[in-house]
């Protein structure tokens, strides 16, 4: 069964992270992306770890190819006048472009909108930059681990009592990455029963503050900006990661009711704490939420956080290990699922990424290759696509406008 | 003929039913396109009625912040479907609608009788989204999961904590990301095959997994495994520097990046060179990491010396991307959003006026819109129930265990 976006061509000149996440929805619905690189300007994520065996390498990187799954990559400089003008040519024969430099970047380079629509009247364009156009900060630069502090995230996450912290991960990028593919495939669905493309303004700033809804609700309605709390929530107590025997190892447990509560007691064989008056609703847990903790630890501490999420989740209560990434590679339930892809590349060989967080009954998605290695697809793109004589593709190498 | 569709999802009728966040982000961020979205909401309400934030801290079920956040541009119907005539009313619905959004996990939909097979034989043409935490097979299927554990489950949680501080747990970020996760990626895998029906003509069946959700997004931390069998960093992989906050002279907080070795450059020039910039340990982004703690003090003195603000403009003045780590007061004072009218203002019949995140990108041909506040807890049963599914009022009350009128 064909994916459902078979047919689709995408234009993609995005790097890094944010945009590579867009393309890659794209491609995991049987799209044709086409990256346009250049050993001129090397997509970050190519000169970045992990790397097998240490050893560097810009078809080597995870980081890379964990985000190009399924798509093709062509070397073609863009700085250059003949770059630009097989740009377009790309451009006319596809349905979508999709970038992510700063602001107006892509204008300059003489491949904006305005530009493109010229080749490609029907065209859907995606620019998604970090402060999007125009405002007085549009020309700002701005990289995904920044986005976490800049969208007001930080403010709002952190132990109670220390200062503002990050989130572990640049989330702004792949979260802009999915509301992007959003977009473009709502722009899609537009276009295929109107005719007409459009041009779509992300700034991942905006997109970052969309998934934090809640925090400016409550500024809005009280005053003031809500107090980083941990790990502990309003709503369920206890709602915590709780020290458990070894290591550095951990145990996430929360409970939403007075039933959940009193099931973790049983698993604890305590029983006695669930009628404990400090204990017996949440008004009376969350008014107690440090001996509630220090309760629960003191049994954690001698538990196998792996073996103790088995007996919890028997009993009905919501448990788990922050789990790490040798964890997640071996996780029996993910294997089961079959979400891993593992497709043979040609400089890395055989090796694990994440897959597709979704399954479709009729249209099948899939990872069809590896991420390419830079200009795999130059044979495929110049000379079947654009039917380029041998000699011209020649000619361009020399002056390393394909590069 | 019929007129052109001024919204992208014009047009489009989407049946949801929320229990987490999840179906209720997926159905707003189609909602806000133009879609008509019908939510089907139990008798005593969707239960983010009852997470709050609420004004003033009193509960209230049409003052939640997060309901109210996730539910404008939407009606509201209640209905008990763990009843059969309700599950007979929601067939009704489904039989004209587009899409059918839950996040029902699959131990609890099967004996609600929310099996898609029922539905979609009605139904050719109905998309079926499932989200739940951890998708519709495999041996943890039917575990429990709030938010939380399903970060930890998906790997995120690990990821946050404090180096030099390993007596601090992982720690979730600000939200339910999860829930956020699910949504944006069940909007993004409807649109797919809302994209593929207007090829074939039929509909299908949607599932999706929020462990995988975060799974699929840990940076690159998880290819650290299979490529180097690197174990993850609990406060995440920092394999260049800086990357870090800093406090300010004002009390405020920078956070201080350079990913590209021509931005530290510039940085080093805008600190004025001094020497510890030349040192071997700082030669380049790998060792700079990797002599962190013994550099961390120079910068974090240099830093100390301006205002937030200040240093945010000077590192930008030479594209050096740093940023402040912005309290939400200062986001809806921002010039730079009041200029691109990010924050829309909503007048919510009981909780008043209310500044908002607004579009998460804007299209130039089909506007993103908030047309309506979210609704009252069944709202729209008459003109829906009634006079579309021609039910009676006394139906109608019978349906809701009388407990809506």
């Amino acid at each position: 069964m064909a994916g459902p976006l078979e047919g689709i061509r995408v234009a993609d000149f995005t790097w890094v992270w944010a945009g590579p996440t867009c393309t890659m929805q794209l491609a995991y619905m049987g799209a044709e992306v086409i990256r346009m690189e250049s050993m001129r300007r090397v997509c970050t994520l190519r000169m970045l770890p992990p790397w097998p065996d240490g050893q560097p390498g810009v078809n080597r990187s995870g980081y890379f190819n964990q985000y190009n799954q399924g798509k093709r990559s062509i070397q073609l400089d863009i700085s250059k006048p003949e770059g630009i003008e097989i740009a377009k040519q790309i451009v006319g024969m596809s349905d979508v472009a999709v970038e992510n430099f700063a602001s107006n970047v892509i204008d300059r380079l003489g491949l904006g909108y305005e530009e493109l629509r010229k080749v490609k009247p029907d065209l859907i364009m995606i620019s998604m930059s970090g402060y999007g156009r125009g405002g007085p900060e549009s020309g700002y630069v701005s990289y995904g681990p920044a986005q976490v502090p800049l969208s007001g995230m930080s403010q709002l996450t952190g132990y109670a009592g220390w200062q503002p912290m990050h989130v572990g991960m640049s989330y702004g990028d792949p979260n802009a990455g999915l509301h992007a593919a959003f977009a473009v495939l709502s722009a899609l669905f537009y276009r295929e029963q109107t005719g007409k493309g459009q041009y779509i303004d992300m700034s991942q700033q905006e997109s970052t503050m969309a998934v934090l809804g809640e925090g400016f609700m409550e500024y809005e309605m009280n005053g003031a900006e809500p107090p980083r709390h941990g790990n502990r929530v309003a709503h369920m107590a206890p709602h915590g990661v709780f020290m458990a025997a070894g290591e550095d190892r951990w145990l996430s447990i929360a409970c939403a009711n007075d039933n959940e509560w009193s099931a973790l007691c049983g698993v604890m064989e305590r029983p006695e704490l669930a009628s404990d008056p400090r204990f017996r609703t949440l008004a009376d847990r969350k008014a107690n939420e440090d001996e509630l903790e220090a309760d629960i630890m003191s049994w954690t501490l001698m538990q196998d956080p792996l073996e103790a999420t088995e007996r919890l989740q028997a009993a009905g209560v919501a448990a788990s290990p922050p789990l790490m990434n040798r964890e997640l590679a071996e996780d029996r339930h993910l294997a089961s699922r079959d979400f891993f892809v593992e497709k043979e590349h040609p400089e890395v060989g055989v090796r694990q990424h994440a897959g597709i967080p979704w399954r479709m009954s009729e249209t099948a998605c899939e990872v069809w290759r590896a991420a390419p290695v830079m200009g795999q697809d130059n044979d495929y793109v110049f000379e079947e696509l654009l039917g380029m004589s041998s000699e011209r593709i020649a000619d361009l190498k020399a002056r390393q406008v394909i590069y | 003929m019929t007129p052109m569709p001024e919204r992208a999802l014009d047009g489009l009728t989407v049946i949801e039913y929320n229990r987490t966040g999840a179906a209720a982000y997926a159905a707003k961020l189609m909602a806000d396109l133009g879609a008509e979205v019908i939510k089907v909401e139990p008798p005593t309400g969707d239960p983010d009625r009852y997470l709050g934030p609420f004004p003033g801290g009193e509960p209230h079920p049409e003052k939640s912040g997060t309901f109210l956040y996730l539910n404008c541009n939407k009606q509201s119907v209640t209905l008990d479907i763990t009843t059969d005539s309700g599950l007979e009313v929601l067939e009704s619905l489904l039989r004209e609608a587009d899409v059918f959004v839950h996040d029902v996990p699959p131990a609890e939909a099967e004996p609600l009788g929310l099996r898609d097979d029922r539905f979609r034989q009605t139904n050719s043409r109905l998309i079926w989204t499932a989200i739940s935490p951890f998708g519709e097979s495999g041996p943890q299927r039917d575990w429990k999961a709030y938010d939380l554990t399903t970060l930890s489950a998906g790997g995120w949680t690990w990821l946050n904590g404090w180096p030099g501080h390993p007596e601090m747990p992982p720690l979730r970020p600000f939200g339910r990301q999860s829930a956020y996760q699910g949504g944006v990626n069940a909007a993004v895998a409807t649109m797919g095959a809302l994209f593929a029906r207007l090829r074939t003509g039929r509909g299908q069946h949607v599932e999706i997994s929020a462990q995988e959700c975060i799974t699929a997004i840990l940076e690159m931390t998880f290819a650290f495994w299979p490529y180097m069998n690197i174990p993850t960093a609990r406060w995440g992989q920092r394999p260049i520097q800086p990357i870090d906050f800093f406090q300010c002279k004002d009390g405020g907080w920078i956070f201080v990046l350079c990913v590209e070795e021509h931005q530290w450059q510039r940085l080093v020039e805008l600190m004025e060179t001094p020497e510890w910039t030349q040192w071997d340990v700082a030669a380049n982004r790998f060792v700079r990491a990797s002599n962190w703690d013994a550099l961390r003090p120079f910068m974090e003195e240099w830093a100390s010396q301006w205002t937030t603000d200040e240093l945010y403009r000077a590192a930008q003045e030479k594209r050096i991307p740093f940023a402040p780590a912005s309290t939400l007061g200062q986001l809806l004072d921002s010039e730079h959003l009041k200029a691109r009218g990010f924050f829309v203002e909503v007048a919510y019949p009981q909780a008043g006026k209310i500044r908002q995140p607004g579009a998460p990108f804007k299209m130039s041909e089909t506007p993103w819109q908030i047309r309506t506040p979210a609704p009252a807890l069944g709202q729209h049963n008459e003109e829906i129930l009634g006079e579309r599914l021609g039910l009676s009022t006394a139906e109608i009350v019978s349906l809701n265990g009388a407990k809506v009128a």
